[in-house]
């Protein structure tokens, strides 16, 4: 990590007193946006605020899965673009993001699954995504670790194949966007934390620090899972959002043998090898909201029988490691990026869940667009805040996701 | 996750008896009047806040009441109205 004793290229720059554009968390998402304002639209007159250090929110701990099959036709474009920039930006930001396209296996486990993944497939297809359907035998060649008994709880029946999907190095990426953004002229603030948004006749003046207010005509909240209680507690404005902690742990390293990224929605599970040898593994959220980041012993127990269930080999491997971070869920499982509404000047770009880490290439150059220019990109117009307001939800996820008492 | 919550007919309860309602929105906005906003806002909309929240709970594996409770979303506990330990 860059912390506060490490350097990031041209040093710790001086808060200025007024910048072009002020983002607010030092993530991903503002980090790619940071850095495609400077290269794409000349702004360098930019200040990303970061409370800790960079990488200490969700961009730290993900565990840097990238695909590009999702459900929906507005959804599935953005995530393509995001696929295709890794080695665009490794090149351009000469730094080695390693990414590693293993492809990814959505584990099937009843014919009510294979039918939705038809779907699914079928969408990504029209849409250039390479994406088939495996029987049983064919996972197996791939994976040849799974379980294919018909006595585990839940038989594999096949996978959903995503080629191109597979893993990037989170950690290199925030490195290499900050790295790229400061040497273009950007001013990247840590243990800076953004307190208020000043406004004045409903049009944003600036920010408000503990080394006081910074003047800007532009400001972006894109601070991962904190975004939503960020947007309240400034501007008082309600997301439809719940925030929840997300766990994930790792094994210790073991020699190759799972290259795929495994999933599988009836074991709860999803799995990868990293370049370092562990097993990655997560999935669960705590069944209500809070801002803990706390693990759970009853999680390790249940990544430990599920996986084991899936890969028998991987019986008596020991966890090294587990951590948790946040998840800021929406209803529809799709994000909500806006601006210039209720407040002029106030864009935000949140509701990512766990599912934020693989878009933050493409979200950013977006998003650099939107603010540059003051126009709604036409990718990110399906992505508005008033979907809700009209109810008309995207179908990213079959049924609503909601912590209300519906379900 | 630890969570202890006090149910007004069972009291003091693992918190995985329960279900989250959500956060405590009032009053049903039934009626004539009621708007897509207003229904937005009862539905979807949330405060998030990252401190003290006031939210409805069912005692689901239990006696089934639905009340209202405090709880700090940073430390995971109830608490009181004004954020002193329940
Ligand atoms: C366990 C886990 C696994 C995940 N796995 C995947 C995955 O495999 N694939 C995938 O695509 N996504 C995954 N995600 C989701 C992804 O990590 C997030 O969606 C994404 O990182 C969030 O965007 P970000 O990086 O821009 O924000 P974050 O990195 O979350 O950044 C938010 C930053 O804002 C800062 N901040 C907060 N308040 C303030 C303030 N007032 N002022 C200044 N700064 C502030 C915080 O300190 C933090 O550094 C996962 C998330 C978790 C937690
Ligand atoms: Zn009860």
């Amino acid at each position: 990590m860059f912390g506060a004793k490490h350097i990031l290229p041209k040093g710790n720059p001086p808060l200025e007193s007024a910048y072009d554009a002020v983002l607010i968390g030092g993530g991903l998402h503002n980090l790619a946006t940071a850095w495609f304002l400077a290269k794409e639209h000349n702004m360098n007159r930019v200040a990303v605020l970061e409370k800790n250090y960079i990488g200490y929110g969700g961009a730290g701990r993900n565990t840097a899965i990238v695909r590009a099959n999702q459900r929906t036709q507005k959804n599935i474009p953005l995530y393509k673009e995001a696929l295709d920039l890794w080695p665009v930006l490794t090149r351009e930001l000469d730094f080695n993001l390693m990414f590693y396209n293993c492809g990814n296996l959505n584990l099937l486990h009843s014919e009510a699954a294979v039918k939705a993944a038809r779907t699914n497939i079928a969408t990504a297809k029209f849409l250039g995504v390479e994406s088939h359907l495996l029987d049983a035998a064919e996972t197996a060649k791939r994976v040849p670790a799974l379980n294919l008994s018909q006595k585990i709880t839940h038989p594999i029946h096949g996978a959903m194949y995503h080629p191109p999907g597979g893993i990037v190095r989170h950690d290199a990426v925030v490195w290499g966007l900050a790295k790229g953004a400061a040497e273009k002229g950007v001013h990247i603030h840590q243990q800076t934390e953004a307190l208020g948004i000043a406004t004045k006749n409903g049009r944003v003046t600036g920010v408000k620090t503990p080394a006081g207010t910074i003047y800007t005509p532009r400001v972006l909240v894109s601070a991962g899972g904190y975004t939503a209680g960020l947007l309240y507690h400034m501007l008082k404005i309600k997301m439809p959002i719940s925030v929840l902690t997300i766990q994930a742990m790792v094994t210790q390293p073991l020699k190759p043998l799972l290259d795929h990224v495994v999933s599988s929605g009836a074991y709860h599970v999803y799995a990868n090898q990293t370049l370092k040898g562990e097993i990655a593994t997560g999935a669960h959220m705590d069944p209500w909201p809070n801002y803990t980041t706390q693990t759970t012993a009853g999680y390790i127990k249940h990544q430990a029988e599920a996986l084991v269930e899936l890969m028998p080999c991987l019986a008596g491997v020991k966890f090294m490691r587990s951590w948790a971070g946040l998840a800021d869920m929406t209803p529809d499982m799709a994000p909500i990026m806006d601006g210039n509404d209720p407040v002029e000047g106030v864009y935000m770009n949140c509701g990512w869940g766990y599912f934020g880490f693989k878009s933050c290439s493409a979200t950013g150059r977006y998003m650099a667009r939107f603010l540059a220019t003051g126009k709604c990109p036409d990718r990110l117009k399906p992505f508005a805040l008033a979907r809700f307001k009209n109810h008309r939800l995207m179908g990213e996820t079959a049924a609503l996701v909601n912590y209300t008492p519906d379900n | 996750m630890s969570l202890l919550i006090h149910c007004p007919i069972c009291g003091r309860r693992n918190g995985y008896e329960f279900r989250y309602g959500g956060e405590d929105k009032g009053a049903y906005p039934a009626g004539r009047s009621l708007t897509p906003e207003a229904w937005y806002e009862y539905v979807h909309a949330n405060t998030c806040s990252a401190g003290v929240v006031a939210e409805w709970w069912c005692h689901r594996h239990g006696c089934g009441l639905w009340f209202t409770i405090f709880r700090d979303t940073r430390t995971n506990r109830q608490v009181l109205e004004h954020g002193g330990r329940s």
